[in-house]
């Protein structure tokens, strides 16, 4: 695991540069209710982001602001900016394929499609570029060892994916985001679901990833936050309490609400 | 415990043995009738003769010949209109006064006793027509079919787990492609098990053809005219005085029965295997 | 004789189907219950799915199946065994005896109800197993722990909480009677007389379409015919639509179509 000194050193770096999420002012609503209320937050690129809170705290709103994945609800609805390389992404100007593409999502539950591990990760894949099978299957084959899984199933990319573990389908289910190659991944409690030994893959894996890409995880499991993240945003009530380096925020957090859902208080 | 009291309960049971055996000797009943007549009076003749004039023996080519052309048919036009307004319904059931009008329409339609939609193919398509037609009847059985596919695939795509669906929207795909290609595919076998079971009831449908495509004595393939179909031949021969009528109608019943009650059993056993 | 549009024409058939459709409640009802309480509690569970699987295939059986069995075997079943007796037995006891009395030739209000009787069974039973099933174990274990036989948390605890789904049922049952056509056309005869004895022939509004409607010559006869289909209609959709709106509790229907 990373070392203490490690750590706080990368957290360090990482406050000099600009963010890759950066998030302003963000309201949102589902039907009259108020869930987030005028959130600031900026997410590194290269790092890991953690969104903690007691349930119904509002982090996974937050998450599915990211990608307007929300927009499938039509009495939802978002106000103020979340901005993605200087754009502000939640403009209805903005494309919303070219974000998606860009923007990757890994649920709670592993969602594998009914149909073959191959046909999973070259689904969204096939759609965005025109490749020619030796290619295509190249890059299948890179996102299935990038998600740790190609070992494990390339003898069998022809079976169905509902054949898989948990875990396996899960992973599966990283590897079909990394295809495309995006440059944030969102993680909504991926591990919530799956047993510690296929848990413990997927932070390996999470702490791999981090090198390439920007991750946001949002997770009830704090032990899981500290272990995998450089950055913990803290979040109660729809509102953002506290955000900061992840080491700061669990041994010396200046906000009260903090320290009290951090040593058990309460959520 | 009072003796009462226990008798009362020994009773109960005694009871709902005895229900589920009445349940079960009618359909042994009628099953053991169908195969026994209808099974002796089996033979080639059946599949290569087209219907007799009263008093002689034939077959019931035409009216197998018709009953598949009508009920492919019915399929061919009900199974594609109710698979898009399930899809519709699911997807939009929600938050559309369009999709509330449409599900209220295919709940008038489940309800309508068969004969009433023939009575409605009859007065849309026979009179102005002149004359009864194989198209008609094909008609009518359509209509029958297209509730009972809506409700089905409505019911198969609502299962489908709604992180599937954000799943492949966040790869950012558009809704068209999230719904042919992945979502009917997870729903695939609830659909399939939908239109077989509508088939088998379809094939069985006597009422509506009366009205519409009536029967045909002679070999006929033009759906433009009156088409033989087995239901009604069944129905025509059984309340004749003859008996090689009757004996012709048993075997008729005996195919149906087989045709039906296998296509059923057959869907069941693959919907539980598929459920796993 | 013949068809004479108007009020006199239409109320054999009215009244066959009416009384028809009670005859086969009063049969289904007791037995769908009887079937579902012993799917639902007292059958081994490898027993469960083939039995209710054999339950539901009666109603896959086609209805004109249903009319070539009644006519041919049924029919004269309860013409020599069944009605001689009721005629003998009950016939010449006053007031109910009216409704035994005639000719046992089999055809008639009886026979039709009891074929249709059989014919709804699948339809009640389902739902009710469904929900016999749906009634939370905590109910039924606080009786079972207050010492309660199984008939008493039958008739104490479940059909109560369960009520308005069992309506429903009985309405589901009701609509299909209505509606059935064939069944009902080969064993009822094509009667234009009202008599009240449930053993003689009688007519039904589908029964009596399907019949008629071939030989239906001029408009008014015609017209008269649709008038009738028309009620028909509207009637069982009304009584459907009552059946859904009380089963919408019911976690779907598991695609019951009738």
């Amino acid at each position: 695991m990373i070392d203490v000194m490690e750590r706080r050193a990368d957290e360090a770096a990482l406050a000099d540069e600009p963010p890759k999420i950066d998030i302003r002012g963000l309201d949102f609503f589902y039907g009259k209710t108020r869930a987030l209320t005028g959130v600031d937050l900026a997410v590194p690129a290269n790092a890991v982001t953690a969104i903690i809170g007691p349930s119904g705290c509002g982090k996974s709103t937050l998450l599915r602001t990211i990608n307007r994945i929300y927009e499938l609800y039509p009495d939802q609805r978002a106000a103020g900016a979340v901005t993605i390389d200087g754009r502000n992404i939640l403009d209805s100007r903005h494309p919303l394929s070219a974000l998606r593409r860009s923007v990757g999502m890994v649920f709670q539950k592993p969602t594998p499609f009914a149909t073959t591990i191959r046909k999973n990760v070259a689904f969204a894949l096939s759609y965005y570029e025109r490749l020619p099978r030796r290619d295509l299957a190249e890059r299948i084959e890179d996102a299935l060892r990038q998600a740790a899984l190609w070992d494990e199933v390339k003898d069998k990319l022809d079976t169905s994916a509902l054949s898989l573990s948990g875990g396996q389908q899960q992973r599966l289910c990283i590897a079909r985001t990394l295809a495309v190659r995006p440059e944030i991944i969102l993680l909504d409690e991926p591990t919530s679901a799956l047993d510690p030994i296929s848990t413990a893959k997927v932070e390996e894996l999470i702490n791999e990833l981090r090198q390439r890409f920007t991750i946001v995880i949002v997770t009830h499991n704090m032990q899981q936050a500290a272990r995998v993240s450089q950055r913990t945003a803290f979040f109660h009530l729809g509102e953002l309490v506290e955000a900061g380096p992840t080491s700061q925020i669990f041994t010396n957090p200046r906000v009260e609400r903090t320290q009290d859902y951090i040593t058990g208080r309460f959520g | 415990m009072p003796l009462r009291r226990k008798l009362a309960d020994f009773v109960a049971f005694l009871f709902a043995g005895a229900a589920t055996l009445f349940g079960l000797t009618w359909l042994v009943w009628i099953l053991w009738t169908t195969v026994k007549q209808g099974a002796g009076a089996l033979s080639l003749a059946l599949f290569t003769q087209m219907t007799p004039p009263p008093g002689s023996s034939g077959g019931l080519l035409n009216a197998f010949y018709g009953s598949a052309v009508m009920v492919l048919l019915a399929l061919a036009i009900g199974t594609p209109v109710g698979i898009a307004a399930g899809t519709y319904l699911a997807e939009h059931g929600r938050h559309s006064r369009l999709a509330a009008t449409v599900s209220f329409i295919n709940d008038i339609l489940l309800s309508a006793p068969s004969i009433v939609i023939g009575l409605f193919v009859y007065e849309l398509v026979v009179r102005p027509a002149g004359h009864f037609s194989g198209f008609a009847g094909a008609l009518a059985l359509a209509i029958i079919l297209l509730p009972i596919v809506v409700r089905t695939t409505d019911e198969a795509l609502r299962l489908v787990p709604n992180q599937m669906r954000e799943a492949a929207f966040a790869l950012g795909l558009p809704a068209w492609r999230v719904t042919s290609r992945i979502i009917y595919k997870a729903a695939l076998s609830g659909i399939v098990t939908g239109v077989l079971l509508g088939l088998a009831r379809i094939a069985g449908e006597t009422a509506p053809l009366l009205f519409t495509a009536l029967n045909n004595q002679f070999w006929s393939a033009n759906i433009a005219q009156p088409l033989a179909n087995v239901p009604v031949v069944i129905f025509q021969y059984a309340m004749s005085p003859y008996d090689e009528w009757h004996s012709l109608a048993w075997a008729g019943a005996f195919v149906l029965t087989i045709f039906v009650l296998g296509l059923n059993l057959v869907v069941r056993f693959f919907a539980r295997r598929g459920s796993k | 004789m013949g068809w004479v549009a108007g009020k006199f024409g239409a109320l054999v058939p009215i009244y066959g189907t009416l009384v028809t459709s009670v005859i086969a409640l009063l049969i289904a009802v007791p037995v769908s219950i009887g079937i579902a309480l012993f799917l639902t509690d007292i059958a081994p569970r490898w027993l469960r799915g083939p039995i209710g699987i054999a339950i539901e295939l009666l109603a896959a059986i086609p209805s004109i199946i249903y009319g070539m069995w009644g006519l041919f075997v049924f029919a004269p079943f309860m013409g020599m065994h069944v009605e001689p007796w009721l005629n003998d037995h009950l016939g010449p006891l006053p007031v109910i005896g009216m409704l035994f009395s005639g000719p046992p030739i089999g055809i008639g209000l009886l026979t039709a109800g009891l074929v249709l009787g059989i014919m709804i069974i699948p339809f009640i039973s389902a739902v009710a197993r469904d929900v016999f099933d749906a009634v939370p174990t905590s109910l039924k274990e606080a009786a079972v722990a207050l010492g309660s036989t199984r008939w008493e948390i039958l008739s104490r605890v479940t059909l109560p909480y369960t009520r308005s789904a069992m309506i429903g049922a009985i309405f589901l049952g009701l609509g299909r009677a209505l509606g059935e056509t064939m069944a009902v056309t080969f064993v009822l005869g094509n009667a234009h007389d009202l008599s009240p004895s449930l053993l003689m022939p009688s007519n039904s509004i589908a029964a009596a379409i399907a019949n008629e409607f071939a030989e239906a010559d001029g408009e008014l006869y015609r017209s008269s015919l649709i008038a009738l289909a028309f009620l028909l209609f509207v009637v069982t959709f009304l009584v459907l639509t009552a059946a859904k709106l009380m089963l919408r509790r019911v976690g779907g229907t598991h695609g019951r179509t009738n």
